[in-house]
């Protein structure tokens, strides 16, 4: 009873959140010039309103699901990574050309691709984690930072060497993947692929991690109160090595998942422009770092997206009306911390102790 | 390597510093009182937008910088009463005002304009360029500080300003105290509170100016996302400088004379892939040498440990 108790008063604060960005959202649409309900029955129908439409509300949740579970396992042990947009470009970039130059049967290149997808992720963001432990070059800032050089060195790469030289346009992109390489769809011309039972998975697997496992049980200690953490023999920079590389590894497979499910070559800007990275960080701190939590916001911000391309269709008001309930669903998601925070403070002033 | 060194490019440098100068600014005082301000580069971004959108309405500079200062120092208000009042970690509701800020201004730009990517109109009128009569008469000092927008002096004068008010006025030590450590200002009377809302407000005005000076400046146009980072390079001048005003001059200096080289750098060749990455490897090899001390003890007393 107790238990249900809790976890209906854990649902508060989200559920005040999205009534809060909803009731914004509606502003938006006023000052728009658009009608309420029919906004958000167009926006329903956008993302839910088919089987084809929720399909593609899944493919466009696959690469969100998989970054905010990269960003979910950073944040639960207490760092921020914020350089999922640049582990990705680097993820989708080493899949794409891995994919094009290794020889080999196609489910062979297609598995190869992803692990250097992953370690391409891994190793950009693990250089930060470094950088953080060995030099105290803060985390935050350098991950922040190295999206634009990993986003430009990626552009640069297409533009000059490996640029797509069959195709009549200038586009800056590789060539095509093989047929052979492919993930396969899911459903017969549905826009799903398999990528989403990958990220799937990467859900499962993530939450035994931290909720089974004694290393995601050091992680969380390390997120929750670090200095309890050293103290109680947890090794600081070994674990935040493994974490951040776990991190950017799977920022990394949501790149090569994307090139090799549904995009079939690198595109440069492809990733930006869609804004996955950052939506997917968003994911992750809707739900405090949560792996479900996490991948249950994921697909609700994928809804949005693709409920907000049905509301541009259909009506006059722009898509970005769902970037606006987002923001300020997350802005407010924030409060929810605050209201652990004070809880923390009182406990802390009854022990008398000064942290 | 004459193209590549001489007087224009020392004046640009001053043009592209004034931004990223101003927001530190704003990050140093944040900074001083315990707030790690991340949002900078929406507050920013939010600046650039809102003095376009005074610009189109009043057709007057002036009156769309003052829009643009009360529209930004809203929403540093709200960050302010997020992390302050409510006590919500600085960190999150940093990048959440980045993302509502990115959001807001697209939004806003296809509602208020009905365009999309960027706005520009050359019917509008950008801030004016000025030559202070006797600097410009000066041989080479004339060339690099004359031609400029307002704000360009502004936001030197900003700076001895608040070094000025740091060091040399009562009220800026009790700033100072209530930041450096909370607890004891308290006991002597400080409103600890106060002075946090006080910088906030005073981060978003500045933030408004820097914006303005991105929107407004050089070119008299906004494009979605046109700060690119510079609240991120804002932030780290303001931790480079030691959130002290003479020192975010000087680490403002350096990433305005690195960007302004770099665009140098495409006249000869270079693939612009690379020059434009000059100003973001620039920052991080910075940072080596900074160590990361301050914001850690800042972050933990404002209650909040930023790792």
């Amino acid at each position: 009873m107790n238990k249900i108790g809790a976890w209906l008063l854990s649902l508060r604060g989200p559920l005040i959140a999205i009534v809060i960005g909803l009731l914004a959202g509606s502003i938006a649409i006023v000052v728009a010039g658009g009608s309420i309900a029919e906004t958000y029955t167009e926006m329903w129908k956008g993302a839910f309103g088919s089987f084809y439409f929720f399909t593609s509300t899944l493919s466009r949740a696959t690469p969100l699901i998989l970054v905010a579970m990269g960003a979910a396992v950073a944040f639960r042990s207490g760092f921020f990574n914020l350089g999922a947009e640049g582990q990705m470009a680097f993820g989708g970039l080493s899949a794409a050309l891995i994919g094009l130059h290794v020889p080999g049967p196609g489910w062979f290149v297609c598995i190869v691709a992803m692990l250097g997808g992953i370690v391409a992720g891994g190793l950009w963001s693990a250089m930060a984690g470094y950088f953080d432990v060995r030099f105290r070059v803060n985390l935050l800032i350098t991950t922040m930072l190295l999206n634009y050089i990993a986003s430009l060195f990626a552009g640069y790469l297409v533009t000059y060497p490996f640029k797509d030289k069959t195709g009549a346009g200038a586009m800056a992109q590789t060539q095509m993947l093989e047929h052979a390489v492919w993930l396969p769809k899911l459903f017969k011309g549905m826009t799903v692929h398999a990528g989403f039972i990958i990220a799937i998975a990467a859900v499962v697997i993530l939450y035994i991690y931290l909720a089974k496992s004694v290393k995601g049980y050091e992680a969380r200690m390390l997120g929750g109160n670090p200095l309890f953490a050293v103290y109680g023999g947890v090794r600081r920079t070994s674990l935040m090595l493994t974490t951040m590389f776990a991190s950017g590894g799977l920022a990394g497979l949501a790149g090569a998942a994307e090139v090799l499910g549904s995009q079939y070559r690198y595109i440069d800007g492809s990733f930006a422009s869609a804004d996955y990275a950052w939506t997917g960080i968003m994911a992750a701190l809707l739900a405090n770092g949560n792996p479900i939590g996490s991948a249950v916001g994921a697909f609700f911000l994928a809804a949005l997206q693709t409920g907000g391309m049905g509301v541009e269709l259909n009506t006059d008001v722009p898509l970005e009306i769902g970037s606006v309930i987002q923001a300020v669903l997350i802005l407010f998601i924030t409060v929810k911390f605050s209201w652990r925070f004070m809880r923390r403070k009182k406990g802390a002033v009854v022990d008398g102790s000064a942290v | 390597m004459d193209q590549l060194f001489d007087l224009a490019l020392f004046n640009s440098a001053l043009r592209i510093l004034t931004p990223i100068l101003l927001a530190a600014l704003g990050g140093a005082l944040c900074a001083r009182v315990g707030l790690f301000n991340v949002g900078l580069e929406g507050l920013m971004l939010i600046g650039a937008f809102t003095s376009i959108v005074g610009n189109h309405y009043f057709q007057n500079t002036f009156l769309a910088i003052l829009f643009a200062i009360v529209c930004v120092c809203a929403f540093s208000l709200l960050f302010a009463f997020l992390s302050i009042h409510l006590q919500a970690n600085v960190i999150v509701v940093g990048i959440a005002m980045n993302f509502l800020a990115l959001g807001l201004t697209t939004f806003s730009l296809r509602t208020i304009f009905d365009v999309k990517g960027a706005y520009y109109d050359k019917e509008m009128v950008g801030l004016p360029k000025w030559n202070i009569p006797l600097i410009k008469d000066i041989p080479v000092v004339g060339d690099i500080f004359s031609g400029h927008s307002p704000l360009v002096y502004l936001s030197i004068v900003l700076a001895g300003l608040m070094w000025y008010y740091f060091y040399r006025t009562v009220n800026g030590f009790r700033f100072l105290a209530a930041g450096s450590n909370p607890l004891a200002a308290r006991t002597i009377g400080i409103h600890v509170r106060r002075y946090q809302y006080g910088a906030m407000i005073a981060c978003g005005v500045l933030c408004a100016l820097a914006g303005a000076q991105l929107s407004l400046g050089q070119v008299t146009m906004f494009t979605e996302g046109m700060t690119s980072g510079r609240g991120f390079i804002a932030l780290v001048a303001t931790m480079l400088g030691q959130s002290g005003p003479l020192g975010v001059l000087g680490a403002s200096a350096l990433f305005g004379f690195m960007d302004a080289f770099s665009i140098r750098l495409q006249g000869v060749s270079w693939p612009s892939h690379f020059t434009q990455m000059v100003p973001y490897v620039v920052t991080i090899v910075a940072m080596f040498f900074f160590r990361d001390k301050g914001f850690i003890k800042d972050a933990q007393n404002a209650g909040s440990s930023s790792r």
